[in-house]
């Protein structure tokens, strides 16, 4: 599903009457998304954003033939907006709030697996397809068509690394937050297929940090697909105080468990260009990718 | 998060698993140890791997344990300061390694064992575990496959015990439940370790959870800090001459690696969600406050880069923070990049007349430096 998504794809927004929903509908409108309509429970609201409000996902799903789901409910309502979407048939769930409870994101991550759904977060800003759309608020000025493939798992950070990019003259060819949670929906080792399968994609940026086994498994991965795009890391915690949550609920080390020489030794091992600062990751994708000024 | 050990040992009982006789010490050593020795001290802390970073200690006699406690109440371990110290009875018993975490791959719960228990267990591999469904009937039927080859009466003991600790994690929502060592004898099974990493999002429902890390303010204060403030205040090193305010978990602890990276000290990680303030510039004003307190700190440095947040809108709450902390009296360094930097700038030249304002990192960090050096 991810592979496929263009401005023709008709995505809905779950929670659009909300504060987050109903403003960033229009800005993923603005941005070319087809936005075909949003669901709530308020039944004084027919129209947000210039689209339609329906009561639920089903109704949504037979009136405008959405595929796919952004998900702005809070973090405890997000389990039950993604079964409404799943039993709607959506096929794509990009779930943004961050603070899902753990063994809710095991139920969504169940649910999704059960109807051969994708599940894209949660805590993530969303994923685009620069120049086609997006689905969540990437900011704008970071998005630019280009060769280099980003999955990260935070947000801010992959702004800054996109906006250096854009400046000097480097876009992205898809971009998605997998989010900083522990359990999630689409993970690192996942994306790494549709990245190397992508035609538009020349390079491959990870942006990954302390906690859990994401950046190993890419590592992995990376090995057995024997990859031929370069994959440039950049990982953040180094500093990291042991034991407790760096911000994001997965980042968190403790004992052996979740450290940056771990997965800096792993990915190093594979072929993975392991950066430990922005500049020094932004000035190799730019000395490899950026095009020729004449 | 990581609970100390005497809060999971307090889970593990709870859940009817039979933890050693304690005590706990924090400023004056208690009046009486419990039993009759021999005895181990053990640094209350939230991380692994105690036993090799010197947080544990096994001590002979009463005197020992008076020394063993007070060295270990002066010191810090992997960036923690020992605010306690739980000294219990040394147990005797064959050891085994117990755990059960959630698995973010597999959607389920991961059930490992060994038959050999002890601090080397994660690094020696000799361990076996099974996938599972998220249920306590599926734990069992796993942990029967994993305990196969122990003997009875030992192999029921510590079935009972696999099923009160998967009880135990579904009930709290942890994320993992380790027993090591598992002590097996004669008279049954006791837990010598505890290590459990609770879930905060879930904490608003977990109400046992909750009271855990309330009721010490002193060794859970980055949690506490979070619960009370929804946001994320973490405090880096104690000494530290950069306090921070930004915005964003990978962010900010990619600006604390690269501080540190030049050989400076940055005081503290802060996600303060800006685009979470909604007018209401308290977060902003017990980060300052907070920061302020530190008489280590030379200079404050702001990074905000804004997917969500107007920066002009945050700018004028900074500004009247900075009003609300008249403590603040070192240079602040901003670095805005988003929707309003422009108009961001202007309101903080206007309050704060040469303060540097910009949309370069490399320039903030090194104005930063500049301050740093020369105080």
């Amino acid at each position: 599903m991810i592979r496929l998504l263009s401005r023709t794809t008709p995505v809905i927004v779950q929670g659009i009457t909300g504060r987050m929903g109903s403003s960033h509908a229009a800005l993923m409108r603005a941005y070319g998304t087809n936005i075909v309509g949003g669901t709530s429970s308020r039944t004084d609201c027919r129209e947000v954003a210039g689209v339609p409000v329906f009561a639920d996902c089903a109704e949504a799903v037979l009136t405008t033939g959405a595929v796919a789901s952004v998900v702005m409910t809070s973090p405890g309502e997000t389990f039950a907006a993604v079964q409404d979407a799943l039993a709607a048939g959506i096929k794509l769930v990009v779930t943004v709030a961050e603070g899902i409870p753990l063994h809710d994101a095991i139920k969504i991550g169940r649910a999704a697996r059960r109807a051969e759904a994708q599940w894209v977060g949660g805590a993530t800003p969303g994923l685009a397809v620069p120049g086609e759309c997006k689905l969540g608020y990437l900011p704008d000025v970071c998005l630019h068509p280009g060769p280099l493939a980003i999955m990260s798992k935070s947000g801010t950070l992959s702004y800054e690394i996109g906006l250096r990019l854009v400046r000097e003259g480097l876009g992205q060819s898809i971009w998605i937050g997998v989010g900083g949670d522990l359990v999630k929906g689409v993970r690192f080792a996942d994306l790494l297929p549709v990245f190397m399968d992508d035609p538009r994609t020349a390079g491959i940026i990870l942006v990954g940090e302390v906690g859990g086994s994401e950046e190993e498994e890419l590592a992995a991965a990376f090995e057995r697909l024997g990859c031929w795009k370069p994959l440039y890391a950049l990982l953040a915690g180094r500093a990291a105080k042991e034991g407790v949550s760096m911000g994001h609920a997965g980042a968190l080390v403790h004992g052996e468990t979740g450290t940056l020489a771990s997965k800096t030794h792993r990915l190093g091992q594979a072929g993975a260009q392991v950066f430990s600062s922005i500049d020094a990751l932004v000035n190799a994708c730019v000395r490899r990718h950026r095009p020729l000024r004449r | 998060m990581m609970l100390i050990e005497a809060d999971g040992k307090a889970l593990l009982r709870a859940a009817g698993i039979a933890v050693p006789p304690s005590v706990w010490a924090s400023a004056e050593l208690p009046p009486a140890l419990p039993g009759s020795g021999p005895w181990i001290v053990k640094a209350q802390v939230p991380v692994g791997g105690r036993g090799r970073a010197g947080g544990v200690v096994r001590c002979a006699s009463a005197g020992a344990v008076g020394i063993a406690t007070q060295r270990l109440l002066s010191a810090r371990l992997k960036g923690h300061a020992i605010e306690a110290c739980l000294i219990e009875q040394v147990v005797e018993g064959q050891e085994r390694y117990l755990a059960i975490m959630v698995d973010a791959v597999g959607y389920g719960l991961r059930v490992i064992y060994s038959a050999q228990g002890g601090t080397e267990i994660g690094q020696a591999g000799g361990a076996e575990e099974r996938l599972c469904a998220p249920h306590a009937g599926a734990v069992a039927e796993v942990l029967a496959d994993l305990i196969a080859g122990e003997a009875e009466p030992i192999r029921g003991r510590i079935a009972a015990v696999g099923h009160a600790l998967a009880r135990m994690l579904l009930r709290h929502e942890l994320a993992l439940a380790e027993i090591n060592p598992l002590f097996v004898s004669d008279a049954g099974c006791v837990a010598g370790d505890a290590k459990v990493v609770i879930d905060l999002n879930a904490v608003g429902r977990q109400p046992e959870i909750a009271a855990l890390i309330t009721a010490r303010p002193d060794c859970y204060r980055d949690a506490n800090r979070k619960l009370a403030e929804a946001f994320d205040y973490v405090e880096i090193d104690p000494d530290g001459e950069i306090g921070l305010v930004s915005t964003g978990a990978g962010l900010s602890m990619m600006l604390v690696d690269e501080l540190t990276a030049r050989g400076a000290k940055p005081l503290n990680f802060c996600d303060v969600r800006s685009g979470e303030l909604r007018g209401n510039p308290a977060r902003l004003i017990r980060v300052l406050h907070w920061i302020s307190a530190c008489p280590s700190v030379k200079a404050v440095l702001v990074n905000i880069f804004a997917g969500l947040t107007d920066l002009d809108e945050f700018a004028g709450l900074l500004v009247t923070a900075f009003g609300q902390c008249p403590g603040l009296t070192v240079p602040v360094v901003a670095r805005l990049v988003g929707r309003g930097a422009a108009e961001a700038k202007q309101i903080l030249h206007a309050a704060r007349p040469g303060m540097l304002v910009t949309e370069d990192l490399q320039e903030a960090l090194a104005c930063v430096d500049r301050i740093v050096n020369s105080t």
